[in-house]
C-alpha cells in the first residue's frame, strides 16, 4: 500500500469528490461512495494492496463519531 | 381465489427386504466394508466399489429412493459427478433423462447484469451440468449396483447402535424380521445431515443455521423457457428478494423464492400463497400445476475430521453447506469417488491403511472450501446490515454498465472438482483431469474415463518415451497398480495419439514428460523428465507406500 502522496492535484480531486456529493441525501452519498470504492478497487487490481487498504481504513477510529 | 392443481405423485420403485443370514445367528459375522445410507454418496461408493470388483454391505432404513415428497433435494449434477457416473456406467441414462445446461443468467430487477457459459472452460466428454431430480440418480445407481451384483443391499434396516472396536466396528441393526449384530472392518457413514452414527459417537459437527428462509416450488407449465439457470438478486415479482429458476426432467421447473427472514414457513408454502407468487411471475394466462412445494432454511456443518478410527464420514454426514452452486450433493458424490479406489486397493492388499487417511486430508479441505464459497454467496444474497445493502446496490448498479463489477455479483459459484492441497501422498497437491476424448495410435476412440473404468489402477501418461525407458519402467512398476501408456512416439507401450488439448490440459507435453493420473482422475504428479525410478517412486508416494509399506 502506497501512503506517500501520488495524487497530482489533491485539492482539485477533493473538490471534485465534494461536488459529486452535492445535493445528495445521506443514503445517496453512501451509494455513491460505495460505487466509487468498487471502481477504484478495480483500478488498483492488486489483492494484497486492496486488503491492506481495507485494514488501514478499518483501523481509523476518528470517523466513527458523527459531529 | 384461484385454485392450484397438484400433479399426481411420482411412482417410485420399491425393493424387497430380504432377511439376512445373520438374523438368529449368535456370533456376529465380520464384513470388510459396511456402508450405511443409500443416498447419492452411499450409493456412489457402493457402485464404485462394485465396479472395481469389491464387495460391500449397504444398509438403508427405507426401501425406495427419494426423500420427503416427490421431487425435493438436489437437482444439479456437475461435470466431475457426471464423469464419475460415466465411469460407473449410468451417465447415458442420466443424460437421456436429464436437462443439459451450461449457460446462466443473473438479473437485478428487470435487467440482466451478468451471464456465464461454463462450456467455455470444458474439454470433457461430459457437459458442465445436467439437472435431474435426485431420486432418478439414486434409482439409476441402485439398478446399476444390482446389475453389478457384488453389493449386499439391505433395505428396511436401521442401524440402532455402533461401537468402535480395536480392529473394526460393531453395528446393531433393526429390521422388520428382528434385530441382529454385524461387524465391519471399516464402516462408512453416509446417513446424511442428521447422522445418528455421528451423534452416537459424540462427534462435534460445528452446526449453524441461517435465518434466511426460502420456498421451493416445483412446477410444471407450458410456457417455453430456455434451459438456462436464471437467478434474480432482487426479483420485482418477489418483493425485491432473490429467485432461482431451473429446469429438471419431465418438464418440471424448480423455482426457489427467497422469503422474509421472519416469515411463517407454513403460510408461505400454502398452495394458494405459493400459487399467487407464481402467478405474479408468469402472468395471468400461463397454466401450471404444482409438483411439490416446501419451505426450507439453510444450515451448515463441517466435521473437523472425516475419519474417526474405523469410521469414515462421507456426504452430508460429514459436511452440509447452503445449496448455492450445487456444492452439496456433488461433493458427496466426489467424497465417494475419492474413498472408493482407496478402499479397493486396501481390500486388495495393494495399499496400506495410510492411504485411507488421505481421504480426510483431501476431502475435508474441499468441504472447507465449499463452505467458504457458499457462505459468501449466502451473504451476498442476504445482506445483514444497511451497509451491506449499500455495497450490494453499488455492485448491481455497476454490473449493468461495467464488466468488472459482474464478477462481484454472487448468486452462487457453481460446483467444481476441488483442487487438493499438498500432503504426504500429494507433494505438489492434485487437480482433477477432465474426461478428455482420446484416440489410440490406430485411430480407435477412447476417453480417460474408459481407461479408468476397469479395475483399480493409476494411469501413467508418458509423452514419447524411448523403448528402453518404457521396458525398464514396466519392470520397475510391475508389482504396482499402474497402467503405463505412451502419448506419441514409438516405445512399444500402448500408445495414444499426441494431442495438444491433452498436453495443455495436463500441463506437460515435451518428450519424456509424464503425468500420473489416479483412479479418481486426479493428477497426482507431473514429471518433467521421467525415469523408471522416478515413476515408481511417484506412484509409491501417491499410494501412501512410503510411510507405511
Amino acid at each position: 500500500m502506497i501512503t506517500e502522496p501520488r495524487i497530482p492535484d489533491p485539492d482539485g480531486f477533493y473538490a471534485a469528490l465534494l461536488a459529486a456529493h452535492e445535493g445528495r441525501t445521506d443514503a445517496q452519498s453512501a451509494d455513491l461512495n460505495a460505487r466509487l470504492v468498487l471502481l477504484l478497487a478495480n483500478q488498483c487490481a492488486d489483492q494484497d494492496v486492496l486488503l491492506a487498504c481495507i485494514r488501514a481504513a478499518a483501523e481509523d477510529t476518528t470517523t466513527t463519531t458523527a459531529p | 381465489m384461484e385454485n392450484f392443481a397438484f400433479a399426481p405423485a411420482y411412482e417410485l420403485p420399491v425393493w424387497p427386504f430380504t432377511p439376512p443370514p445373520e438374523l438368529g445367528s449368535t456370533k456376529p459375522v465380520r464384513h470388510p466394508i459396511v456402508i450405511v445410507g443409500a443416498g447419492p454418496s452411499g450409493l456412489t461408493l457402493a457402485c464404485d466399489l462394485a465396479q472395481r470388483g469389491v464387495r460391500a454391505v449397504l444398509i438403508d432404513e427405507d426401501d425406495t429412493v427419494g426423500v420427503r415428497g416427490a421431487s425435493s433435494r438436489g437437482i444439479c449434477y456437475a461435470q466431475k459427478s457426471l464423469e464419475i457416473f460415466e465411469r460407473l456406467g449410468i451417465y447415458e441414462r442420466i443424460a437421456a433423462k436429464g436437462i443439459t445446461w451450461s449457460f446462466g443468467r443473473t438479473f437485478s430487477g428487470e435487467q440482466e447484469v451478468y451471464n456465464f457459459n461454463l462450456q467455455a472452460n470444458s474439454v470433457s466428454r461430459q457437459p458442465p451440468f445436467i439437472n435431474l431430480q435426485q431420486f432418478y440418480v439414486e434409482w439409476f445407481l441402485v439398478e446399476r449396483i444390482l446389475e453389478l451384483g457384488l453389493t449386499d443391499v439391505r433395505w428396511k434396516s436401521r442401524v440402532t447402535r455402533v461401537e468402535q472396536l480395536a480392529d473394526g466396528v460393531r453395528l446393531d441393526i433393526e429390521t422388520p424380521a428382528g434385530s441382529y449384530t454385524i461387524e465391519a472392518d471399516r464402516l462408512i457413514d453416509a446417513t446424511g445431515a442428521n447422522s445418528p452414527i455421528r451423534t452416537q459417537l459424540g462427534i462435534e459437527a460445528h452446526a449453524s443455521r441461517s435465518t434466511d428462509r426460502w420456498c421451493i416450488s416445483d412446477v410444471r407449465f407450458k410456457k417455453p423457457l430456455p434451459t438456462e439457470r436464471w437467478t434474480w438478486v432482487d426479483a420485482p415479482f418477489n418483493e425485491g428478494r432473490g429467485v432461482w429458476q431451473h429446469l429438471m426432467a419431465d418438464g418440471v421447473w424448480r423455482i426457489d423464492y427467497q422469503m422474509p427472514e421472519d416469515c411463517d414457513t407454513a403460510y408461505i408454502s400454502q398452495p394458494e400463497v405459493a400459487g399467487a407468487r407464481l402467478r405474479e411471475q408468469l402472468g395471468p394466462d400461463v397454466e401450471f400445476e404444482f409438483v411439490w412445494i416446501g419451505p426450507y432454511g439453510y444450515r451448515d456443518h463441517l466435521l473437523d475430521s472425516f475419519r474417526h478410527g474405523r469410521v469414515f464420514f462421507i456426504g452430508d454426514a460429514a459436511h452440509v453447506v447452503s445449496p448455492f452452486g450445487a456444492r452439496g450433493g456433488n461433493s458427496g458424490i466426489q467424497d465417494a469417488a475419492n474413498l472408493g479406489w482407496k478402499l479397493a486397493l486396501v481390500a486388495q492388499g495393494k495399499a496400506g491403511d495410510t492411504l485411507l487417511d488421505s481421504y480426510d486430508a483431501e476431502r475435508q479441505p474441499a468441504a472447507q472450501q465449499n463452505l467458504q464459497v457458499t457462505s459468501r454467496s449466502a451473504r451476498f444474497l442476504a445482506p445483514r446490515s444497511p451497509a451491506e445493502h449499500t455495497l450490494r446496490r453499488a455492485v448491481v448498479a455497476l454490473a449493468a454498465r461495467h464488466p468488472f463489477a459482474r464478477a462481484l455479483v454472487n448468486t452462487g459459484r457453481m460446483s467444481v472438482a476441488n483442487d487438493y492441497p499438498a500432503a504426504p501422498q500429494l507433494p505438489e497437491g492434485a487437480r482433477s483431469v477432465q474426461n478428455l476424448p482420446l484416440r489410440w495410435a490406430d485411430g480407435r476412440e477412447t476417453t480417460l474415463m474408459q481407461l479408468l473404468s476397469e479395475g483399480t489402477h493409476c494411469i501413467g501418461l508418458w509423452f514419447a518415451p524411448t523403448r528402453e525407458q518404457a521396458r525398464a519402467a514396466l519392470d520397475a512398476t510391475a508389482s504396482l497398480p499402474l497402467r503405463l501408456l505412451a502419448v506419441g512416439g514409438d516405445s512399444g507401450l500402448p500408445t495414444l495419439q499426441a494431442d495438444d488439448r491433452l498436453a495443455s490440459h495436463l500441463g506437460i507435453g515435451d518428450a519424456g514428460s509424464f503425468a500420473l493420473v489416479r483412479p479418481d482422475a486426479y493428477r497426482a504428479a507431473v514429471l518433467a523428465n521421467a525415469t523408471p525410478e522416478i515413476i515408481a517412486s511417484a506412484l509409491r508416494t501417491a499410494l501412501g507406500h512410503d510411510s507405511n509399506p
